[in-house]
């Protein structure tokens, strides 16, 4: 319990230094949005400039910038998007669960695609389903999954002649249809994590299987599968979640790329356009909930580890 | 080989030297590509936007994106035909008067808004305020800043009353932030997402970075038009998904860039239409500071540079050489075949930059951002070019945003801040003028280092062609001010790109623009 006092002391922390840091960090980059909206063609004059950072509360010192978003974030209210007018908190609302859905379905596929490949390249003696994983391994790992979404969908098009529905549908109007439209994305974003974790099994399980108690286990004559997924998997899986869990931060920075490819409207997009368009309540509010989930899913993970493996205890 | 070699020359050079202009004129006639067929009304057109806009509102967007989504909404007191002439649209006349600074409009009778309000002369007047207004922040504000008061006559009589004769006030339609909304709707709604008009399609919902939605205004003023019941542009800005759909049916139409073209030709089913637009891709030069304050040195640098090879390099050849009025604009371009420096001459540039004093040439920066890959890759070929010149170009690419802050930078301070040259377009402008007067007039207002050393010819000449109203006459002075410019190298102009619009064949009716916009969705129609 202490444990977990402590823990989300620091969550709370870290979230604080990330929106300092998130705050700061796109007032830097330079150009604002009263660049943005003259363009290369339009000009704004001295007078309409300051019309623009006054609609948008930018001539007030930093600090109480900071301090109202901060305010009113905790109060549940991001602000508003320069681009639109739209209040960010529902902006952020109907953009995250597609995002959700979309990191969620990868995470799944990459657990259930990956790991059983994994175990089995570290038992399989047959050179062949060795060599397929070695090389769908770093296959995986130097095609960066954009590139991979592209080919997808060149070859969907014109292999098939078939893509699934423009617009996207949620899963609750119709399950059939946002199935077929995350089949492509989900693929795309799960094959390189898939490569990461089918290594990391494999070796994680190769450094179990070689360890005593798998050969007790063995010499007490269990089957096989026994010995494998109660013993060694069993015990092979710490490393594999830590992995699984940094990978959802990677797999948070791929949806900004997928979801702009395959023309889903989530949260990623909505950050990479934020950043674009210099939205800086936009920008903040996204990042805010991608650092939140990305703590809350590394706190999950430690948890884990304590019902993985019962020995470890945090005191 | 040589053959073969000498083979791609011949087809360069055909296509961009001896038929610029046929090029031109078989691009006029691909974007009359319309059938025989009679026009059926009914069915939703499903196509893709290839950028989000940026805001719908009518009045403070400058980006093309948004243009592209509200013209279908809002409409302008005049609007162009498929010749880019000025036809009358919201104002059914228009008058002249007081020596040029006073134009009065007669309104078009119970034109509805898409509210079912009655459109009058209150709501352009309003409108129109509505951009005056700095708090409004029109990045098009100076194009109607001429304007010093709007009277309302009578509710279908609108007068604006100017300090200066400005002839640009005539092509209403061009002007971007001129759409006409119900008066006191900005206070009223979200413009930026939200939208009531009096255009051929209304409004249904704008879901940013997914879709934009269109029904049709069944109370258009032009009872025949439009044809389609409804419109979905649905947001892909990954060409390759466009193409994707296209290819899968799942879209009947697609802007695209000149090698996403290529991927398509020939696909069944499809056409591609394509033709020269107001799109002259250009490297902005600030004249400011040395050694590019020397016209020698700039004419130097753009003599060592193969216009062809840009235009092959930048867009796989998809445009025609031009100078600052898009060429196919109107009457008012330089003819392609008269253009100088199209042909590199390394040796004569040579002697240009000894006699002004750089035997051993320089280092320089160009700024590009990859936002637009055909500037980074026009700046490139200059990189390249330059290196026969001992001239060391570094090519900075950065991101948009970053981009268009450094060059306000020097749009603002008369070329005293920010860099030396910046690669960018022009696109459509309501008149010859906006290619010109703010860019060279010293008093113009992107004027990138001019500003404090006049040249009178270019500042009187400019003046004169905004006071004149006789057509051949104005035609006359911008024709000699862009002759001035064009040998000066105030900037390097390249070329005019093409517009590329891929449809499917179920799409009939539809023409392309010259101003880029898809202005006649409204006469196109689904077979």
């Amino acid at each position: 319990m202490r444990y977990l006092a402590r823990r989300a002391a620091w969550t709370v922390l870290a979230v604080l230094g990330v929106s300092v840091l998130i705050f700061l960090l796109v007032r830097l980059l330079p150009g604002n949005i009263v660049d943005i909206i003259a363009g290369t063609e339009g000009q704004l004059s001295r007078a309409q400039r300051a019309a623009v950072l006054r609609e948008f509360g930018l001539d007030r010192p930093l600090p109480v910038q900071y301090l109202l978003w901060l305010g009113n974030m905790l109060q549940g209210n991001f602000g508003w998007s320069f681009r639109t007018g739209q209040p960010v908190a529902t902006l952020i609302a109907s953009r995250l669960p597609i995002t959700i859905e979309l990191a969620l379905l990868a995470v799944l596929s990459v657990a259930f695609v990956g790991i059983p490949l994994g175990v089995a390249a570290s038992v399989s003696r047959s050179l062949r389903v060795r060599t397929l994983v070695q090389i769908v391994g770093v296959l995986g790992l130097s095609l960066p999954n954009f590139w991979i979404a592209i080919l997808l969908i060149i070859g969907a098009s014109t292999l098939f002649g078939w893509l699934p529905a423009l617009i996207y549908v949620s899963p609750w109007t119709d399950a059939w249809v946002n199935v077929q439209q995350m089949f492509l994305p989900v693929l795309s974003l799960s094959l390189g994590l898939s490569a990461v974790v089918v290594r990391m099994t494999r070796s994680s399980m190769l450094e179990v299987l070689g360890q005593d108690f798998i050969r007790v286990a063995r010499a007490k004559g269990l089957a096989t599968r026994a010995v494998l997924l109660r013993h060694a998997l069993r015990n092979a899986l710490i490393p594999i979640v830590t992995v699984l869990g940094l990978q959802t931060g990677f797999l948070l920075g791929g949806v900004v790329i997928t979801e702009q490819i395959f023309g889903l409207p989530g949260l990623g997009w909505t950050l990479l356009n934020g950043v674009y368009q210099r939205d800086y309540p936009v920008v903040q509010g996204t990042v805010m909930v991608f650092a939140v989930t990305f703590v809350l899913v590394n706190l999950l993970v430690d948890l884990l580890y304590t019902y993985l493996d019962p020995r470890i205890r945090y005191e | 080989m040589a053959r073969g070699t000498s083979g791609w020359h011949r087809g360069v050079d055909r296509r961009t030297f001896l038929a610029g202009g046929l090029a031109l004129g078989s691009g006029l006639a691909g974007a009359r590509l319309v059938s025989a067929q009679t026009p059926k009304r009914g069915g939703t057109l499903i196509a893709a936007a290839e950028i989000d806009p940026i805001g719908l509102d009518p009045h403070n967007s400058s980006n093309f994106s948004s243009a592209q989504a509200y013209d279908h909404i809002y409409e302008s007191l005049t609007t162009y035909d498929e010749k880019t002439n000025i036809q009358p649209c919201l104002a059914t006349s228009w008058e002249i008067t007081n020596n040029g600074k006073t134009y009065t409009f007669k309104l078009r009778p119970n034109v509805k808004f898409h509210n079912g309000q009655t459109m009058t002369a209150d709501d352009v007047k309003y409108s129109i305020e509505r951009v005056l207004d700095p708090k409004t922040a029109s990045p098009w504000l100076s194009w109607l800043n001429a304007i010093k008061e709007i009277k309302v006559v009578d509710p279908l009589t609108v007068q604006m009353n100017l300090d200066a004769p400005y002839p640009i006030l005539g092509s209403f339609a061009g002007i971007r932030a001129s759409g006409i909304i119900p008066k006191g709707y900005a206070e009223q709604e979200n413009l930026k997402i939200k939208g009531i008009g009096t255009g051929p399609f209304k409004l249904v919902e704008y879901v940013p970075q997914d879709r934009i939605v269109y029904a049709r205004n069944t109370d258009y003023w032009d009872k025949s038009l439009p044809y389609l019941d409804g419109m979905v542009f649905k947001v892909l800005t990954e060409e390759n998904a466009r193409i994707a759909a296209l290819r899968a049916g799942q879209i009947q139409y697609a802007f695209l860039n000149p090698p996403g073209a290529t991927q398509l030709e020939g696909a069944p089913g499809i056409t591609i239409m394509r033709s020269p637009y107001a799109w002259v891709v250009l490297h902005y030069l600030n004249v400011r500071n040395k050694p590019l304050s020397d016209a020698r040195v700039r004419r130097a640098m753009r003599m060592a540079v193969d216009t062809n090879e840009v235009i092959q390099k930048a867009v796989f050849g998809a445009g025609v050489p031009s100078g600052p009025v898009p060429t196919g604009y109107g009457d008012w371009y330089l003819d392609p075949k008269t253009l100088p420096y199209l042909k590199p001459d390394v040796e004569g540039a040579k002697k240009l930059l000894v006699e002004a004093g750089y035997p051993n040439g320089f280092k320089v920066e160009i700024k590009c951002s990859p936002q637009y890959p055909e500037f980074v890759a026009s700046t490139l070929v200059i990189q390249e070019s330059l290196k026969k010149l001992n001239i060391d170009v570094t090519a900075t690419q950065m991101e948009w945003g970053a981009f268009v802050a450094e060059n306000a930078k020097s749009n603002n301070s008369c070329g005293k801040e920010g860099s030396d040259i910046y690669a960018s377009a022009n696109t459509f402008r309501p008149d010859p003028d906006g290619f010109l007067y703010p860019y060279f007039h010293s008093k113009g207002t992107i004027n990138k280092g001019g500003c404090d050393t006049p040249d009178p010819k270019l500042d009187a000449l400019l003046t004169e062609a905004r006071q004149v109203t006789n057509h051949a006459e104005r035609r006359r002075l911008y024709e000699e001010a862009q002759r001035i410019v064009v040998r000066d190298c105030q900037n390097w102009w390249w070329f005019a790109k093409h517009n590329i619009e891929a449809v499917s064949n179920k799409l009939q009716g539809y023409s392309q623009s010259f101003t880029g916009r898809r202005l006649f969705l409204k006469k196109a129609w689904l077979a």
